[in-house]
């Protein structure tokens, strides 16, 4: 169960990275976050944050056009 | 349907199939849009494959194909850039936060994200450079401040830093052994208006207020009173400055209590000192006076044969005694009374019989309480000089008791150190017998006790004391260099030590003036005006005739005159114009049977020359000459 849930559906990335950096001040060392998208390069998009941030990716759901990648911060 | 501009027949009747008439347009056009709309979406994976003749559809397939690419070029840029800002973004946040273990990357295919990267990098190993300059600074500034402290706190005179409203911010250890409080209880706690006597308060303030005016509006140095916690007040000399770019001063406060003890031992010394000279001298002049009322009272007791007036003749010599025993008291405070019979005496033994004696004086209501040390002690002094002091002692102890109480007299012998003799300038260093009278009577007040050695000074009600007891007590005490000292409080009693110095070389040798008296004629020749007649007069005083001389040349013309009359002649050593060895020598010329004495202020040892030092002990003076007279030197 994620500590926190962020939709970012309908937006195009590369706006759903941009604002999870600009959100990540609030999360907390160790939290989990679950980030869902439905832009095509989401995935790609989160797992190149991910690696850069040093950031552990937990899961990744496709469910019909959305992504949903579970992370630990 | 609409008849296909095909040559071939269109598309829908094309047989052969590789001719793109040969699939339906309507189909290309709808793979078309799908592509499109999947650009659109972001997604520029998929392209079309076919290949057709007609040129406008060919050219739309490879606008298509080439706008995918375009578009997926666009977006891989954009991804780039936007990863390349999240990453900076986050290194940023974490130094921010104090994370100097984060960096940037600086590996981008886009310049302007590497170059970020490399400038983030640059700032922080900057930003590192002035953090470990400011910690060094930091560490110098505090190595500073401890240094600072320990000189405060080793400089051996308590320190204190105040602040503009007067709290302490800052006290050494030597301000807590000053006060008797901690560091703990001062720091922060503590105005500095708590540890000052409450009269010297006011202007104290004025001068801190001024001080922070102007510093050059208050005293830097000032005398003040420190009070400690237990309410003792100690006398303190303060030198107070401002710290530069601070509104804080930093006061040290030297203790002087001791010090200012010492002057007024001092000044109290000098002050006996004058009134012994004063006092030597009236009873001096006095005794001169008497001498003559006594003197023909005498001869005129002897001439009148009438009662009354042999009477009153009586009465005239009755007086006159009393004044020249007062005359005579005078003159053993001025310590110019002659020393009697010096005796070693037993004083353990001497206080022992002395003290029956005492019993009957004191009364039944006081208790006599003896304490004398197992070791016998002896000393040498004046019998009756003893008893006097003893006496005055002990009658002004018992008067101070006249609802009875203890008197204990005590004897020891101590050693004054060099570190006593600092803090009491007036003992010198040595082996004392000390000598204790004390009771538990009234007691007297510090303007009292400042008083009682002055001639006439009294507490005793008209007619019951002369007020030259302790007079008398302070000159034979002083006779034999010893020395005073008087605690007392009001209500609880005083107590005498008399100091005597145990080892004292500077006793006068007990002479007989008998011996010293002589009829011949002595010239004195000296400079000094006081010397001289100090000499003449003593040497009168002793039945010699006197010619004196101010100078070498004035000595040898009286010489040459009265040769065979002057009998030796005292010559000072050093003169102006003829010394005095000079005129010794000339004299010799004259009469090389002269007898002649040189004086000098300090020991010397000159071949064929008699010299007596300037001690202005007269005996020392008189016994050389008698001596050389007597041929015995």
């Amino acid at each position: 169960m994620a500590d926190r849930v962020i939709d970012y559906s309908g937006l195009k990335c590369p706006y759903p990275i941009l604002k999870l950096s600009a959100q990540y001040p609030q999360f907390k060392e160790g939290e989990i976050i679950e980030v869902i998208g439905d832009c095509p390069t989401f995935e790609k998009d989160i797992k190149a944050w991910c690696s850069k941030l040093g950031k552990t990716i937990l899961n990744i759901e496709k469910q019909g056009n959305k992504i949903k990648v579970t992370i630990r911060i | 349907m609409e008849q296909h501009p095909c040559p071939y027949g269109g598309f829908l009747a094309c047989k052969n199939t590789f001719c793109e008439y040969g699939q339906r347009l309507s189909e290309i056009l709808h793979l078309c849009s799908d592509i499109i709309e999947s650009i659109s979406k972001g997604d520029t994976s998929k392209k079309i494959d076919i290949k057709v003749q007609r040129y406008a559809v060919q050219r739309l397939i490879d606008s298509i194909n080439k706008l995918a690419k375009e578009v997926d070029d666009l977006i891989n840029l954009n991804h780039e850039l936007a990863v390349g800002i999240c990453e900076h973004f986050d290194v940023l946040r974490r130094l921010q936060e104090g994370d100097f273990s984060a960096e940037a990357s600086e590996e981008s295919k886009i310049e302007i994200v590497k170059m970020l990267g490399q400038l983030i990098n640059k700032q922080k190993e900057r930003f590192l450079d002035y953090i470990s300059k400011i910690k060094e600074q930091q560490e110098q500034i505090f190595h500073f401040y401890e240094q600072q402290n320990a000189i405060l706190s080793s400089v051996g005179v308590a320190i204190i830093v105040v602040e503009a409203d007067m709290t302490i911010e800052f006290a050494n250890s030597e301000f807590e052994d000053l006060t008797g409080y901690s560091k703990k209880e001062i720091e922060g706690k503590m105005k500095w208006t708590e540890f000052f006597s409450e009269e010297m308060l006011d202007k104290m303030i004025e001068y801190h207020n001024l001080r922070r005016i102007s510093p050059s509006l208050a005293p830097r140095q000032y005398e003040s009173k420190l009070k400690d916690r237990n309410g003792r007040i100690r006398e303190v000399l303060m030198n107070v400055a401002m710290i530069p770019y601070t509104k804080k001063s930093v006061a040290s406060i030297i203790d002087i209590s001791e010090r200012k003890k010492i002057q007024e031992q001092l000044i109290h010394s000098q002050k006996m000192e004058s009134l012994g000279m004063l006092s030597g001298r009236v009873a001096h002049e006095f005794n001169n006076i008497l001498t003559g009322i006594l003197g023909f009272a005498g001869l005129l007791h002897t001439k009148i044969e009438e009662p009354i007036l042999k009477n009153f003749v009586e009465k005239i010599i009755d007086a006159g005694e009393k004044a020249r025993d007062l005359a005579k008291k005078l003159l053993v405070f001025s310590r110019k009374e002659e020393i009697g019979v010096i005796q070693e005496i037993n004083i353990n033994k001497y206080l022992k019989n002395f003290s029956e004696f005492v019993k009957t004086i004191i009364g039944k209501d006081v208790e006599l309480k003896l304490h004398l040390p197992e070791e016998e002690v002896f000393y040498r002094i004046d019998p009756l000089h003893l008893e006097v002091i003893l006496m005055n002692l002990i009658t002004n102890a018992r008067d101070a008791m006249p609802e009875g109480g203890e008197l204990i007299i005590g004897l020891k012998e101590i050693s004054i150190d060099l570190e006593y003799h600092y803090t009491h300038p007036l003992v010198a260093p040595g082996d004392y017998v000390v000598l204790c009278i004390a009771d538990t009577g009234a007691g007297m007040d510090e303007e009292t006790k400042q008083r009682i050695f002055e001639p006439f000074f009294t507490t005793k009600p008209k007619g019951k004391g002369t007020g030259l007891g302790l007079s008398t007590v302070f000159g034979l005490v002083k006779q034999y260099n010893g020395h005073i000292h008087v605690y007392s409080e009001v209500g609880k009693g005083t107590t005498f030590k008399i100091y005597m110095p145990a080892k004292d070389k500077k006793i006068k040798p007990s002479i007989s003036p008998e011996t010293l008296k002589g009829a011949e004629t002595i010239l004195v020749v000296d400079d000094d005006e006081q010397t001289r007649d100090f000499i003449s007069s003593f040497l009168k005083d002793y039945g010699y005739n006197v010619y004196e001389a101010k100078n070498g040349k004035e000595a040898l013309e009286i010489f040459k005159k009265l040769n065979h009359e002057i009998a030796l002649s005292l010559i000072d050593l050093v003169m102006p114009g003829i010394s005095g060895i000079e005129v010794m020598r000339q004299i010799k010329t004259i009469n090389p049977e002269a007898k002649i004495v040189i004086m000098s202020g300090h020991p010397i040892d000159l071949k064929d020359v008699i010299s007596v030092e300037k001690t202005f002990a007269p005996e020392e003076i008189l016994l050389k000459i008698r001596n050389i007279l007597d041929e015995k030197e």
